[in-house]
């Protein structure tokens, strides 16, 4: 007779496997693509044109692609700098401004303040193609299109309303009493936002930081439209010229290669974040 | 008044406080005493905390001075005014550890590294939280947490306490064992500390003297004792005490009173009063006995009882409706439905006019 012990391991025992397994079973799916991308890239020229089954490189690993990568343009690296700017930038910019804005529609009492707030809000409801031509003439008359910079401004733009919203709750959330414990320790302005508050922000700042990445990052019609000249292309735009390649003929291993490139620094900015996304710091301020 | 013994820490000269239209503090004139404990006491939303965050600096004065120390600090910044101030909440700093809590305001005004290691040890020393200093808020009990905010204000070495009802978070063991430390830090401190509290024991046990508050004004200041025994108004006489003071409706009677068709002795009052005149006779519970045979009194029907151990709570009425607690210590205790006769020294009771002010 089996005891009731043994019972319950082997049940325990199964409800484990059931567990994991369906954990392994769901990551592979969203795994698998970046996997086929990132082995399709060392396939060597002559086997890129073969049928995508096995993903992995037959005959031998080779580096042909990144080589055909680093042959359109002004090179990899250099379009790899331009986007990096750019979506550093973007970075930067859509935090400093959303989280003084956010201090301010979450701790000031102004007049019309959720008029403000609901339009900035509302904005969010314009698809941006729509105001890519008045976008595009207001930049050409500040002397800013076919420029990195230009790009960066129209970026930050079109983040701030979900990064100040985002902001907002960062702050509503902090309460008021931290705030004045640090008035009264003596803390004012920049330096109370700086020394107490922002630690407090980090994990909505962490957010507003990796959705600013990577869209400036991933963004191509903007890109297209505002940059002219060959060195100035940001990623996007390079990888539809590689895929558009020579005379129709479309060289996959560059594609992948340049999707391989794309993929490392959106997976650094979130593995350098998450700890902050996924932390709540707020545990132990109040009760 | 302590407050003439002793040099003056803190004046507080008519403030006011309106929100636009809306006023909440209507004028409020108060000195305290340098050393001195004042406890803040009032229903939620008297104005309470208000006062409290003004003098602080955490709202902004409409009208009228704050002193401390003789220097107008009324439109200073809470840093620069000399008072620290605990929080309910403790509002500790959560990325911080306890250490880095305690330090941050001196870090702020500059003081020199070895003088803030100095101030924090003694600190932690004094709240006994050494072996915490390296942990951070969220790895702290609510007691300690509340330590930790209260050596955050010791650090600073103010001239005055602020507490806003420190131990409001704590559960009830915990808040009778603070209450005792907070005490106790008065003592060995010797600061002037201001604290407010909803809590009356908190209230009645830690004050050198309570300043009764209702809608924004001072209804009575003065020492537990005064408050409790010579209560000025129907509110104070009502709100300090527990259970309440029993407040009975009555006329005046050729120098008695006249409750339903009973007439009562009446304390010693200067000035007399037109017959008729409608009053309000007040007499503690715990000042009301069952009289044990013929004497003459108050009847009443007990309505049910309330056994605590020491005491019984005895809820009983009137013959014409009006209710009246009783709180009897003696062995035979009456059960419901029992038709008893209540009887009070008349000195023991209080009368108040129809607009609630003590008649003296």
């Amino acid at each position: 007779m089996t005891s009731r012990r043994e019972i319950r391991a082997r049940k325990a025992f199964w409800n484990r496997i059931a567990y994991h397994g369906v954990g392994i079973g769901t990551a592979f799916f969203f795994l698998a693509p970046f996997l086929v991308g990132f082995l399709a890239s060392f396939r060597s020229n002559s086997e890129n044109g073969q049928p995508p089954l096995p993903p992995w490189p037959t005959a031998g690993i080779s580096i042909d692609a990144y080589r055909a990568l680093d042959g359109f343009g002004s090179g990899v690296w250099q379009h790899t700098v331009n986007s990096l700017i750019v979506s550093l930038g973007t970075v930067v910019l859509t935090v400093v401004v959303s989280v003084l804005a956010g201090y301010g529609f979450s701790r000031y009492r102004f007049p019309l303040k959720n008029v403000l707030f609901v339009l900035i809000i509302a904005t969010l409801m314009i698809p941006f193609q729509s105001i890519l031509t008045p976008l595009f003439i207001i930049l050409a008359k500040l002397g800013l299109n076919n420029s990195l910079f230009g790009l960066m401004l129209i970026y930050v733009t079109l983040q701030l309303p979900f990064s100040v919203f985002m902001m907002r709750n960062a702050f509503d959330a902090v309460p008021k009493e931290i705030e004045e414990a640090a008035r009264i320790d003596g803390a004012r302005d920049l330096k109370l936002l700086v020394r107490v508050l922002m630690p407090l922000v980090m994990p909505g700042v962490a957010t507003v930081s990796i959705f600013a990445f990577l869209n400036a990052w991933n963004e191509f019609l903007a890109a297209l439209v505002l940059l002219s000249s060959n060195e100035n292309y940001t990623l996007p735009v390079l990888m539809t010229a590689v895929r558009a390649g020579r005379l129709g003929a479309i060289n996959w291993g560059a594609v992948q290669a340049g999707v391989t490139v794309m993929v490392v620094p959106c997976l650094f900015v979130f593995l350098l974040l998450q700890r902050y996304y996924m932390r709540g710091l707020m545990a132990g301020a109040v009760k | 008044m302590t407050s003439l013994a002793r040099p003056t820490s803190l004046t507080l000269s008519d403030v006011r406080k309106s929100y636009g239209s809306l006023a909440v503090i209507h004028g409020v004139d108060l000195t305290i005493g340098e050393g001195e404990f004042v406890v803040f006491v009032g229903p939620s939303g008297c104005g309470k905390s208000t006062l409290l965050r003004m003098i602080a600096g955490l709202e902004e004065v409409t009208d009228g001075e704050v002193a401390i120390k003789g220097r107008d600090v009324t439109d200073l910044d809470p840093s620069d005014r000399g008072i620290a101030m605990v929080f309910q909440s403790y509002a500790l700093y959560p990325h911080m550890t306890v250490r880095d809590n305690l330090a941050f305001g001196l870090k702020m005004s500059r003081t020199a590294a070895t003088e803030i290691d100095r101030r924090v040890a003694q600190a932690a020393s004094i709240l006994k939280i050494e072996h915490l200093l390296d942990r951070r808020p969220g790895q702290l009990s609510g007691g300690q947490r509340q330590r930790v905010a209260i050596g955050r204000a010791i650090v600073r070495k103010p001239d005055v306490f602020l507490f806003d009802e420190p131990l409001s978070n704590l559960d009830a063991e915990l808040r009778v064992s603070m209450r005792i430390e907070i005490a106790r830090l008065h003592r060995d401190l010797g600061n002037t500390m201001i604290y407010v509290t909803h809590d009356q024991t908190e209230a009645m046990t830690l004050a050198d003297r309570i300043v009764i508050l209702r809608d924004g004004r001072i209804e009575q200041v003065g020492t537990p004792r005064q408050v409790y025994e010579d209560p000025a108004n129907t509110f104070v006489a009502g709100f300090i005490g527990s259970p309440r003071m029993n407040l009975l409706d009555g006329v005046w009677s050729k120098g008695r009173i006249r409750i339903g068709e009973v007439l009562l002795p009446a304390p010693m009052l200067q000035n007399d009063r037109s017959e008729g005149a409608p009053l309000k006779f007040g007499i503690r519970p715990e000042h009301i006995e069952i009289a044990v045979s013929g004497e003459d009194g108050l009847p009443a029907i007990v309505e049910f009882t309330e056994y605590l151990g020491g005491t019984c709570y005895v809820y009983c009425r009137l013959a014409e409706g009006q209710s009246v607690t009783i709180e009897s210590r003696g062995d035979k205790q009456p059960a419901g439905g029992d038709r008893i006769t209540l009887v009070f020294p008349a000195a023991r009771s209080f009368v108040f006019d129809d607009n609630g002010m003590r008649m003296r």
